[in-house]
C-alpha cells in the first residue's frame, strides 16, 4: 500500500482546492422579468466577505452553482462600493438556471470568485462616460454604473443608452427610474418597434439606430457596450462613426466557461482565454481577434 | 554507473513497489502495450509503444472534486482527500515525459491545481530512451528527441544491444528512488545503444507563422475533412488536457466530476444561448492546431505537442497532427512571402 | 479490384459534375485512410483493400461534406447498406449521393441507391457475421449472468467515454446524443462504472434493428473493446424476432418506431 503523502499540519482543503466554492445565502430575490432573475446574496462569514471584497474590482465574473445540479458563469452584477452583499441576474436557460431560479431567500448557493480581468475604472476618474446595453446584457454594465454613481464625483458625465425587445424585456426597472431621476444621469431608453406598450414615454428604434439618433459626442469619454453579438456587431460601426476611439471603447465577452481558472480550455478566442484576459475587452482588442472564433 | 539487465526491469518494479511505490510501467495488454500501475503478473514492454499517455496518473479521467451530503435544500460540503501515492512512471517515453511541462504549467497558472500538484510531487518520472521509432513519431520536429531528459528524475538507456539498461539519476527524486532500487540496480559499464533515428519533418516555427496570418484559409476544411469529431485523439494525447465539469447527485449526496474533454466535441464552446463560436469540425480543427502550435507557445513560450504520434496511430479517420503540419508547412512554402 | 476503373469512374464524376466530392480511401504508413477528392486528379490516390474499415457513410452527418452534394463514397455492402438505410431514415435524397460499389475483390461500379439497393438484395443479401464473433457470442451466452457481469464490467471499464464509437457510426447523427442530454442526465459522464456500462449498452440498444453490422466502430475504439460482440447480438436479436434487415429497403419502417401485431411477444411474461 503507497503512503499518501497529504501531512497532518497541511493549510486546509478550502484553501488549497481552486474548484471548492464557499456556501452563500440567498438574502433576497426579485424578479426582473418573466424568465430573468436576480439574486442577492450573503457570504456565509466576515472573512469570506473581507476577502473577497479585498480581490473585487467592476466587471470581475463569479461562479455560481447549486450542488448535485451544476455552476454557472455570470457577471457579479453589484459594485464593490457595495460591500454587505453581491448580486447576480440570470435568465433561466437550463438546467442549473433554473436550480439557482428556485432558490428561496434563505437557501443557500455556492460561490467561487472573483475571476477575470476588471474594467479599469481609476484610469477613467474625470472623464466622461457612455454606456450602450442591450437586454440581458445590462447587468455587467449595471455594476458599472453603480459604481460610478457611488463615487460620483470622481468622473464626468455620465449617459446610459438602454433598450430591449420589448417594455417587458427591461431589467433592473426601479433602477432605472431611480436614474431617470437623476439630475447627474443622462438616460435614454429604448425597446424595438413593436415592443412598445401604450404609455411606454421611451424612444422606439433599435439600440444601434437610436444609438446614431442621440449621436453623443466622443471627447473624453469612454464607451462601454454591452449586449447580444447582433447589437455589439450594428453598435461598434456607429460608435466609430461617431468619433469614439477603440482603445477607449469597451465590452465584455460571454464564453462558455466551466473553471474560470484558465484550466479547462473551452473559453479561449484565438490565444486570449476569456476568463483571465477578459472578459472585460477594449474594441482595440476586440479587431485583433480572430471574428470566426467568437 | 548504476545498470541492471533488461530483463530484469520486473525486478526493479517489484521491488520498488515493495518500497512503497506505486509503480506505473508499460504492460502487455493483449495485443496492445499500455502504461498501467504493476503487478507481479505483468508482462513489461519497452519495444512497443503504449497506446496511453501516463497523464491519467496525473490527471484521472474522472476525479470528484467536490462532494457534497444533501438534505433536502440543504447542502454540506464533504472533506474529499484525494490520494496522491508516491508514484514512479517507469520506461516511459521520453515524450510521454516532456509532454508534462504543459501540465505543470496550465494547472499552476496563475492558480495552483493542489489536486493536481499533489500528484505531481509524489510523481518520479523515469524516461526509457527510445532505440525504435516508427512513422508517426516526430519529436525532433517539436524540440524533442528520442533519448531527451525533459521532464526526467531519471533516464533509462539501453546499452549492450539491448541486453542491459543503465540508470541515470538527474534529479533529487531519481536519486532517491535509485537508493530505494536498491540490490535490484548494479554496478557497473555498460555502453549506450544509439537513439533511434527520428528525422524532422517541419519546423514549428514556419507552422506558427502560417498560423498566425491564415485563420480564414480554405486549408481547414481541407485539412478537417477526415475528423469526426470525436476524443480519441485528446485524451489519448499527453498535452491534451481540457475537462468537463459535471455534478452528478443522489438524493443525499452530490459530487462535482472533472471528467476529460475534447474541443473536437461539438459541444465545447456552445453557448448556453444557442451560439456556437466554433460550428463546425474544420473551427474546432483550427483550435486545436492553432492552440498547440500557436496559442500555448505565445502564452507560455513552449509547444503544446511533443511528437509522440498517439494521435495518428489511433485516430479512426486517419488524422494526424504530423500530416497536418507538414502541410500547413508546404502552403508555407507555396504562397509568397508578405509583411505581417 | 480493378482499381484502375475505380479511379477512373471517380475521376470522371469528378469532371463531368456527377459528384463534387469523392469519399474514398488513401494509402498512409501502410494502412487505409479515408481519402477526400475534390478534383479528378486526386482520384488516382485512392486504394481499397481490407484495412478500409471506417464507414465512409458516416461523412453525410457533416455539413461541409452535405455542402459539397452531391458525393460520391466508396462503399462495400455494410457501408451500402449504411446509405440505403439513411435513406430510409430520411437522413438523404436519392440525389446526395452516388456509390462507387465494391464488394470482396470485386468492383462494381458506379450506382445510384436504387441500383446500389438493388445489387445488394441480388449479391449480398446474405452477409454472415464474422464465425469467431459468433464463437464468442456462444461462450458468453452459455456464461452464468455473474461471469456475464464480470466480462462486460471488465470491458466496459476500458471506456473513457471518448465517443469514437458514437463518431465512427452512420446512425449516431442525433444532434444532441443521449449522454448529452443533462434535464435529466440519463447517463453519468464519468468514465467508469455504471456510466460506461450504461452508455455502451444503450448505444447497441439505439442501434437496434439499425446496424449493419460494418464492424467501424469497434475497428474505431482506440481502447480495444469487443463492441461487435454486442451489436451481433442485438442484430441478431432484432433479425430474430422482428425480422429487421436494416439496410436491404429504402422504405423499410425502423424496428423501434414501428408496430406489427403479428410481433412476438414472448419476451413478455
Amino acid at each position: 500500500m503507497s503512503p499518501d503523502t497529504e501531512s497532518a499540519a497541511a493549510p486546509t482543503r478550502r484553501e488549497r482546492n481552486i474548484y471548492q466554492p464557499i456556501p452563500m445565502t440567498v438574502a433576497d430575490r426579485r424578479d426582473e422579468t418573466v424568465d430573468v432573475r436576480t439574486l442577492r446574496l450573503e457570504f456565509p462569514d466576515d472573512a469570506e466577505r473581507s476577502r473577497f471584497f479585498e480581490a473585487y474590482r467592476v466587471g470581475q465574473f463569479g461562479i455560481y452553482g447549486v450542488p448535485g445540479e451544476g455552476e454557472c458563469v455570470f457577471c457579479v452584477a453589484s459594485p464593490p462600493t457595495r460591500t454587505e452583499y453581491i448580486e447576480c441576474t440570470f435568465r433561466k436557460a437550463g438546467r442549473v438556471t433554473a436550480a439557482l431560479r428556485d432558490r428561496e431567500v434563505g437557501q443557500k448557493i455556492t460561490f467561487r470568485g472573483p475571476y477575470g480581468n476588471h474594467f479599469p475604472i481609476e484610469q477613467w476618474k474625470g472623464r466622461n462616460l457612455l454606456f450602450v446595453a442591450g437586454g440581458i446584457a445590462l447587468p455587467p454594465l449595471r455594476s458599472v454604473i453603480w459604481n460610478i454613481l457611488d463615487r460620483r464625483d470622481e468622473f464626468g458625465k455620465v449617459a446610459i443608452l438602454y433598450g430591449a425587445r420589448t417594455v417587458g424585456d427591461l431589467v433592473y426597472k426601479h433602477e432605472l427610474a431611480e436614474w431617470e431621476g437623476r439630475e447627474d444621469v443622462d438616460l435614454v431608453q429604448t425597446v424595438d418597434p413593436g415592443g412598445e406598450t401604450d404609455d411606454w414615454k421611451g424612444k422606439i428604434g433599435f439600440v444601434p439606430a437610436v444609438l446614431e439618433e442621440v449621436a453623443p459626442k466622443p471627447a473624453d469619454t469612454i464607451a462601454l457596450v454591452c449586449g447580444p453579438p447582433i447589437m455589439i456587431k450594428f453598435t461598434l460601426p456607429v460608435l466609430a462613426k461617431l468619433g469614439f476611439a477603440a482603445a477607449d471603447t469597451y465590452t465584455t465577452l460571454e464564453n462558455r466557461m466551466k473553471c474560470g481558472l484558465g484550466k479547462c480550455g473551452r473559453c479561449n478566442v484565438g490565444h486570449l482565454y476569456v476568463c483571465k484576459d477578459g472578459p472585460v475587452f477594449t474594441v482595440e482588442q476586440l479587431k485583433a481577434m480572430p471574428h470566426a472564433d467568437m | 554507473m548504476k545498470i541492471l539487465d533488461a530483463s530484469k526491469l520486473s525486478n526493479l518494479a517489484e521491488t520498488l513497489a515493495g518500497a512503497g511505490y506505486r509503480v506505473v510501467v508499460p504492460v502487455e495488454d493483449g495485443d496492445r502495450v499500455r502504461y498501467a500501475e504493476w503487478t507481479p503478473d505483468a508482462t513489461i514492454r519497452t519495444d512497443a509503444f503504449p497506446v496511453n499517455s501516463v497523464k491519467e496518473f496525473l490527471l484521472p479521467r474522472s476525479e470528484v472534486i467536490d462532494r457534497y451530503q444533501l438534505d433536502g435544500d440543504d447542502f454540506t460540503p464533504v472533506e474529499v482527500s484525494p490520494a496522491a501515492p508516491r508514484t514512479v512512471l517507469l520506461a516511459v517515453r521520453p515524450c510521454d515525459a516532456a509532454a508534462l511541462a504543459m501540465l505543470d504549467t496550465i494547472f499552476n497558472w496563475d492558480y495552483e491545481d493542489d489536486l493536481y500538484n499533489a500528484r505531481r510531487a509524489a510523481t518520479t518520472v523515469i524516461p526509457i530512451v527510445c532505440t525504435q521509432a516508427d512513422a508517426q513519431c516526430f519529436c525532433t520536429s517539436v524540440g524533442g528527441a528520442p533519448d531527451a531528459s525533459a521532464g526526467a528524475d531519471a533516464l533509462l538507456r539501453p546499452a549492450d544491444g539491448g541486453a542491459r539498461l543503465i540508470l541515470e539519476p538527474l534529479t533529487d527524486k531519481g536519486s532517491a528512488l535509485v537508493e530505494a532500487a536498491g540490490a535490484a540496480l548494479a554496478d557497473g559499464e555498460a555502453a549506450p545503444d544509439a537513439p533511434a533515428d527520428v528525422p524532422v519533418r517541419f519546423e514549428p516555427e514556419k507552422v506558427r507563422a502560417w498560423l498566425a496570418d491564415n485563420f480564414e484559409s480554405d486549408l481547414w476544411d481541407i485539412l478537417s475533412y477526415a475528423c469526426l469529431g470525436c476524443g480519441a485523439c485528446a485524451y489519448a494525447c499527453p498535452t491534451c488536457h481540457c475537462f468537463d465539469m459535471q455534478d452528478e447527485a443522489t438524493r443525499t449526496e452530490s459530487v462535482r466530476l472533472r471528467n476529460w474533454d475534447s474541443c473536437g466535441f461539438a459541444l465545447f464552446t456552445k453557448h448556453a444561448g444557442g451560439h456556437n463560436p466554433r460550428p463546425d469540425q474544420a473551427a474546432r480543427w483550427r483550435n486545436r492546431v492553432m492552440h498547440k502550435f500557436s496559442y500555448i507557445p505565445e502564452r507560455f513560450d513552449l509547444l503544446g505537442c511533443t511528437g509522440c504520434g498517439r494521435c495518428a496511430r489511433l485516430c479512426p479517420a486517419g488524422m494526424a497532427m504530423l500530416e497536418a503540419c507538414t502541410r500547413i508547412q508546404e502552403e508555407a512554402r507555396k504562397a509568397p512571402a508578405h509583411e505581417s | 479490384m480493378d482499381l484502375a476503373t475505380l479511379r477512373r469512374d471517380a475521376a470522371a464524376l469528378l469532371s463531368d459534375g456527377r459528384a463534387r466530392l469523392v469519399i474514398g480511401f488513401r494509402e498512409r504508413a501502410g494502412s487505409c485512410v479515408p481519402a477526400f477528392v475534390t478534383d479528378a486528379a486526386g482520384a488516382e490516390t485512392l486504394v481499397y483493400d481490407d484495412t478500409c474499415t471506417a464507414n465512409l457513410a458516416a461523412y453525410l452527418r457533416k455539413p461541409e461534406i452535405r455542402h459539397r452534394r452531391p458525393v460520391a463514397l466508396v462503399a462495400r455492402p455494410e457501408v451500402m447498406r449504411s446509405l440505403v438505410l439513411l435513406k430510409a431514415e430520411h437522413q438523404l435524397e436519392a440525389d446526395d449521393v452516388v456509390i462507387l460499389a465494391v464488394g470482396g475483390d470485386t468492383y462494381h461500379g458506379v450506382l445510384t441507391i436504387e441500383e446500389t439497393e438493388r445489387l445488394l438484395n441480388e449479391t449480398y443479401a446474405d452477409l454472415a457475421p464474422d464465425e469467431a464473433v459468433l464463437a464468442e457470442i456462444g461462450r458468453i451466452e452459455a456464461m452464468s449472468p455473474d461471469e456475464r457481469a464480470r466480462f462486460w464490467s471488465e470491458q466496459f471499464a476500458k471506456c473513457t467515454r471518448c465517443y469514437a464509437c458514437r463518431a465512427a457510426c452512420p446512425m449516431c447523427y442525433c444532434e444532441r446524443c443521449i449522454v448529452e442530454k443533462n434535464v435529466p442526465q440519463w447517463i453519468s459522464t464519468a468514465a467508469a462504472g455504471h456510466g460506461n456500462y450504461a452508455w455502451n449498452v444503450i448505444r447497441a440498444f439505439h442501434l437496434a434493428g439499425r446496424c449493419v453490422e460494418c464492424g467501424a466502430c469497434e475497428a474505431a475504439c482506440p481502447q480495444g473493446i469487443p463492441l461487435m460482440l454486442l451489436n451481433t447480438l442485438v442484430a441478431r436479436e432484432a433479425r430474430d424476432q422482428f425480422d429487421a434487415h436494416p439496410g436491404y429497403d429504402a422504405e423499410a419502417e425502423p424496428v423501434v418506431g414501428s408496430w406489427n401485431k403479428d410481433d412476438d411477444e414472448e419476451f413478455i411474461r
